[in-house]
């Protein structure tokens, strides 16, 4: 028989593949015995024919293979499953408390970064003409510089664009600047906004409650306020109509919008017409000249039928009429999409803060570290666990649980249990959410956190999605269990080539757990010398006033009366909190500029604060305006061979000569940024002083501070008194290391539990798997000690692979990323890098040795009764 | 009485199963279906019916020879069984009581 005189093999296969197994041999006989009877009445082609003809007929539901028959006792099983897992971790509380916890750490970490990511992504998307609005940026290059993107552009582009492009139906000109103050019956609120163009309500999406959107800000002079804004000045909405004050102008509220979403990257409390400034004839220049393109933006509406291309040309044609104007710089303006400016991809001049791509690329990465130990975590405890479970699996399979049957229970239960740990991880994810805002300029000005309906479904999806990730290799494994070893007591899970990976995967886990320890412990030295700087200078026990403006004698006469207060004095601004001034200054004889820093203070500053004079005199009270009082540096810059050569001369600095009368001991005005440059301290009575420095005696500090707020509020009973500790003044200067002290410690102790919890993890998997080796070499003489070791080997050279890698590894970060710019680093020693190390690795050992000396303390009788 | 319902064509294959006595099975049956009530059934149709007849406990099948004509694969051989045989009786006794209750004036062909 060839080939060709048998029924069609692919039509075969078809009907065996839907076909039932209980019909399939009748069916398929009573097929080929028609098929044969056809061949020889109708030939062979006929025949084949009528039986692909056949089996198309009989593909009908009563043929095919009943899938719900086989699984027909699905809810029950389902039931059981969840049984089942309760009662596992109901019956090992340990495991069942560490995956949690485990899972319920990492994923906390993972909540902060979906709702993060999904915020972030969601800025500027509920503008309707979103995908079409673009902003215009400058590409500025100095003859000579590289070119910089800058996200602002000139008010000129976008009266020109108004003028000239045909691809933009709608342009709006905003200009940052509606700051400051306004005033209402003498109350003074703090404001935030920009002018914009007239059409401003026309491109983006800010609802008006009140007034009309097309007219509101077609008059100079007319504002339209936030809901907020205007609950917080007239405590009502409904105020257009109403006037307020900002500086020389009155401006009428002609309209107020639905308080705009926190997903706006241009944010305001209130917007004013452009036009006010337009008739304005001093800010001319900042309509006319292309190059004045520093705190004005212009967005644009595309046609409908105008492509970016022909937009861009638009501008290109634009670019090259006023280029041709000037000669020392080229502005190229550009595109981009409103939904592409927030993340930003680092263009200077943002209208508001942006956050850069780079921080959420970082913050998705570590977190992706974490949930990935923790899984593997999770992973490694389950299989360390399946050892117990192996008979259950057994006994499954003996009474009839398929391959894939048992797959769904393993993994339905790391779903239940990464469900349980959400729980745990939610609450997690509300305790350090404002911890996470509060941690860098960028989240705390752009990020809420808040939480959407959608939100939340990303977080189950989420626990789902860990869930199967942790549990597919437990599942994998405890299916390809042989169902005779198992009830034997032969256990299949002791694979010494799984082993591998783990103790790489633990290996890396320790990596990373040290290099975040390391890095704290870096930064937080670094920190805590930054505070404790020794600056030059006294700042103990100093409380610095921010004043306001007049009456500082009349003030300074008040504060002298309050008990506790010591010494008093007055500065332009207080030093060492990061705020520099400077000027370019020449010596008489020398022809060289110098930048010189400087401070304006009183006579009594330099013995306030404890500076030591080495040369010269203090300030003359009741000399001329022109004394000066410089450091050491000055003297080495200028080539000066003694402090007391320079006392006499003349400096040329701020427009006027001053006279050295002075010379003071070397002492850090700046931070722990900047090197020590030449510095001088000026004496004229002209300049406004800003603070007050205060040196208090007492023991009583609540009780001065209150006698001082007493005393300001009768020189100046409507501001605020603003009264600050130096040292709380030079401590906000170093938020920037505080937070990344944070963010690395939130890490460390992230890393440091996960990996601490898969260690023991490993441990008790250790022990487990060798308890009958363990207990032989126990009956036989071995000790504690020697057992401890035994276990503890092979998890030492883990160890030390992971300190050789994490030491150079976290002292490469330090340098590169947190203390690049510092200008006087810490000195970083031995005790600096092994202490991060030591304190992991003590951590470790505590486990392992927990887990071994429990092994090594068990009755031998226990686990060799059953041989 | 849902249970032992016999639907027309289930009727049919039983007859036709008790007709070929030992030799019914999937291929003798279709044939001898075909032959008689000159309809072409499918394959399909006529299992559909045997499996639901046996479900019912109508029929018993047991598994034949196998057979070269047939690629080595065993016939299956049907056989009414005793409840099958009872719900044939039933379905008779059914028909001829109606039969008998009509007059017979009423079942002469008319044609006016």
């Amino acid at each position: 028989m060839n080939k060709h005189n048998r029924p069609p093999l692919l039509f075969q296969h078809f009907l065996s593949w839907f076909c039932h197994e209980d019909y399939f041999e009748e069916l398929q006989g009573d097929l080929e015995e028609k098929f044969y009877e056809r061949v020889k009445s109708k030939g062979i082609s006929k025949a084949r024919w009528a039986y692909r003809k056949e089996v198309v007929k009989l593909f009908r539901p009563s043929v095919f293979k009943k899938i719900q028959f086989r699984y027909s006792n699905n809810t029950n099983m389902f039931k059981n499953y969840t049984l089942v897992a309760y009662r596992n971790l109901l019956r090992n509380k340990l495991f069942s408390t560490i995956n949690i916890i485990g899972l319920a750490i990492s994923m906390a970490v993972g909540l902060l970064a979906i709702t993060f990511v999904s915020e972030i992504r969601s800025y500027d998307k509920f503008h309707e003409k979103a995908d079409r609005i673009y902003r215009v940026f400058n590409n500025r290059t100095v003859v000579g510089k590289e070119p910089q993107a800058y996200a602002s552009t000139s008010l000129l582009t976008g009266i020109k664009l108004k003028e000239e492009a045909t691809s933009f139906d709608i342009i709006v000109p905003i200009y940052n600047g509606f700051n400051g103050n306004v005033k209402k019956d003498q109350n003074l609120f703090k404001l935030k906004g920009q002018f914009v163009g007239e059409d401003f309500f026309k491109l983006f999406s800010f609802p008006l409650l009140y007034g009309n959107p097309e007219t509101a800000l077609q008059e100079p002079n007319t504002t339209v306020l936030t809901e907020e804004f205007a609950m917080k000045i007239f405590s009502r909405k409904d105020v257009v109509g109403e006037v307020l004050e900002w500086g020389p102008y009155q401006f009428t509220i002609t309209g107020v919008m639905q308080q705009p979403p926190g997903t706006s990257h241009i944010k305001f409390d209130a917007v004013a017409s452009l036009k006010t400034y337009e008739i304005r004839e001093d800010r001319s220049r900042l309509f006319n000249d292309w190059s004045v393109m520093w705190t004005s933006y212009v967005y644009v509406h595309l046609n409908t039928n105008a492509s970016l291309e022909q937009a861009q040309a638009d501008l290109d044609r634009l670019a090259e009429k006023e280029n041709a104007k000037t000669e020392f710089q080229q502005i190229n303006p550009g595109l981009e999409a409103l939904t592409d400016i927030f993340p930003g991809d680092g263009k200077y001049n943002q209208i508001d803060t942006v956050m850069p791509k780079k921080n959420i690329d970082q913050i998705v990465i570590l977190a992706l570290i974490v949930l990935f130990s923790a899984c593997f975590n999770y992973a490694n405890l389950s299989v360390a666990r399946s050892m117990k479970r192996a008979k259950e699996v057994g006994i499954r399979k003996v009474v009839g649980a398929k391959k894939a049957s048992l797959f769904v229970q393993f993994i339905s239960e790391s779903i239940f249990v990464s469900l349980l740990a959400l729980f745990i991880a939610f609450l997690l994810f509300k305790l350090i959410k404002p911890e996470f805002i509060s941690l860098n300029l960028y989240t705390e000005r752009t990020t809420t956190l808040n939480l959407t309906a959608t939100n939340y479904l990303y977080f189950i999806l989420f626990a789902v999605l860990i869930g199967v990730v942790s549990g597919v290799i437990p599942a994998l494994l405890m299916t390809k269990l042989k169902t005779v070893n198992v009830l034997k007591g032969i256990s299949g899970t002791r694979s010494h080539k799984g082993l591998n990976i783990r103790k790489v995967m633990i290996g890396l886990q320790f990596a990373f757990s040290m290099t975040f320890a390391i890095l704290v412990i870096l930064i937080q030295k670094q920190y805590h010398q930054a505070l404790n700087f020794d600056l030059g200078y006294n700042t103990e026990d100093v409380v610095n006033i921010t004043l306001s403006g007049k009456d500082t004698k009349l003030l300074q006469a008040e504060i002298a009366k309050v008990p506790g207060v010591k010494t008093i004095s007055t500065s332009y601004f207080v030093n060492s909190t990061g705020v520099l001034n400077s000027d370019w200054a020449k010596i008489e004889e020398n022809s060289d500029s110098v930048t010189i820093y400087n401070n304006w203070v009183n006579t009594d500053y330099l013995d306030n604060m404890g500076h030591q004079l080495l040369a010269g005199v203090n300030f003359d009270k009741d000399g001329p305006s022109d004394q000066m009082i410089v450091n050491e540096k000055l003297i080495e810059k200028y080539d000066l061979k003694s402090a007391t050569e320079a006392v006499g001369k003349r400096v040329y600095f701020y427009d006027k000569y001053w006279t050295i009368v002075g010379v003071v001991k070397d002492f850090h005005y700046g931070t722990v940024y900047n090197e020590l440059n030449p510095f001088a301290y000026l004496y004229d009575t002209s300049k406004e002083m800003y603070y007050m420095n205060v040196k208090i005696e007492t023991s009583d500090i609540l009780k001065t501070m209150a006698g001082m707020e007493r005393a300001w509020k009768t020189v100046n009973p409507k501001n605020k008194f603003e009264a600050e500790y130096y040292s709380d003044s030079i401590k906000r200067m170093y938020t920037d290391l505080s937070s990344s002290m944070k963010t690395f410690g939130m890490l460390a102790i992230v890393a440091i539990s996960i990996s601490v919890l898969g260690l023991l993890g490993m441990a008790v998997f250790t022990a487990e798997s060798r308890i009958k080796e363990l207990t032989i070499r126990k009956v036989l003489g071995a000790n504690v000690l020697n057992l401890l070791t035994l276990l503890s080997k092979s998890f030492l050279v883990i160890f030390i692979i992971a300190v050789v890698i994490s030491i150079p590894i976290s002292l490469q970060l330090f340098k590169s990323q947190i203390a690049s710019n510092i200008e006087y680093q810490i000195q970083i020693g031995f005790w600096e890098l092994s202490s991060g190390a030591l304190l992991v690795l003590i951590i470790a050992f505590f486990t392992i040795g927990s887990q071994s000396i429990k092994a090594a303390k068990t009755n031998p009788a226990e686990s060799l009764r059953n041989d | 009485m849902k249970g032992t319902h016999l639907g027309e064509f289930q009727e049919v294959a039983l007859l036709t199963i008790l007709v070929l006595g030992d030799d019914a099975y999937g291929v003798s049956i279709k044939k001898e279906i075909n032959k008689n009530i000159k309809r072409s059934i499918s394959r399909g149709a006529l299992h559909t019916a045997l499996t639901r007849l046996e479900e019912k406990g109508f029929l018993k099948s047991r598994q034949g020879e196998a057979n070269e004509e047939r690629g080595g694969r065993p016939k299956r051989y049907y056989e009414v069984t005793n409840k099958g045989k009872e719900a044939l009786h039933e379905a008779r006794e059914m028909r001829d009581n109606l039969w008998d209750r009509i007059p017979s004036i009423r079942l002469e062909l008319q044609y006016a």
